[in-house]
């Protein structure tokens, strides 16, 4: 089964959505914030533990 | 435990933490497939893969809008840094493993890596590159028959998928008393296709054969076969050193 990604989550040409959640230091981080004005590469990796 | 996967693994940039996937679902990215997904390659299904994200990465311009996206229709396929870095971001960066040279009657055909390892799954670029003498050019497709064009084939290695070459829009030559149109590369041409290695195992060469026809305006040189070698290390994954 071909999955369209580009129908699926956030879309070419619209704004990364604003996210805020723990980063591994513990602290809540804004998305857009950590970014501070940089290109950014936003990794969706299923998990750092099985 | 991010805390402790980050330690471990050299990682200085931000890893979040999504428990629940709240967000992953907020952002349509549950995989409401993965087991299905998995079936396909034989795990079977364990309750704890319930709520991953399909895996995948966005491209953030300065602004934070998406230029673009990067998933795979196979979950296990990884693409490396420096393709991400050139592929998506135009970064120049795409030499990064073994790189081998061979020249032959004005033109050089140049092959390499963007990786020195291949690992599980990792989707590896390996990239052709031919410098063409003024005044000569090889062949692209469309092409008539009797004409040779530009093509090259990896040796098969067990495991091994070779994925289709991405090829350069040649340009339209049109000769003079010749009813059909030609299509050429000059100067220089460089072709891209992936690979991937869908099982572990020792380091490999890779045996890559280039086929061209070098013409001038008048005359054309015998069709040439270029062999090259490229070796590719194993290595290791993130929770496993290789078997020695």
């Amino acid at each position: 089964m071909t999955i369209d990604f580009a129908k699926i989550g956030p879309a070419v040409g619209d704004r990364f959505p604003a996210i805020t959640l723990p980063g591994q230091h513990g602290q809540p981080v804004d998305l857009h914030q950590a970014r501070a004005g940089r290109r950014a590469l936003v990794v969706f990796y299923r998990s750092a533990s099985w | 435990m991010l805390a402790g996967f980050a330690n471990k693994h050299g990682i200085t940039y931000t890893l979040l933490s999504d428990e629940g996937s709240r967000v992953i679902h907020e952002l349509g990215l549950f995989n409401e497939q993965v087991y299905e997904h998995h079936a396909v390659y034989g795990v079977p299904r364990q309750d704890h893969h319930w709520g991953v994200p399909y895996p995948g990465i966005f491209l953030l311009d300065e602004q934070g809008r998406v230029v673009q996206k990067r998933f795979q229709q196979s979950y296990r396929e990884r693409e490396t840094g420096p393709a991400i870095l050139e592929r998506g971001f135009g970064l120049p960066s795409s030499r990064h493993g073994a790189e081998t040279t061979a020249r032959s009657e004005g033109i050089e055909v140049c092959a390499y890596l963007d990786s020195e390892t291949y690992r599980f799954f990792q989707r590896l670029w390996l990239t052709v590159e031919l410098s063409i003498a003024p005044g000569l050019h090889v062949y692209g497709q469309p092409i008539p028959e009797g004409y040779i064009p530009l093509s090259i084939a990896v040796a098969p290695i067990e495991g091994l998928i070779v994925g289709e070459p991405e090829w350069p829009e040649p340009h339209p030559d049109q000769v003079e008393g010749l009813e059909e149109a030609l299509f050429v590369y000059e100067e220089k041409v460089a072709v891209s296709l992936p690979l991937t290695f869908t099982q572990e195992g020792d380091d490999q060469t890779l045996q890559i054969t280039v086929r061209y026809q070098a013409c001038s305006a008048t005359d054309c040189f015998l069709p040439s076969t270029t062999r090259l070698q490229l070796p590719v290390q194993a290595g290791d994954l993130v929770d496993r050193p290789r078997r020695r």
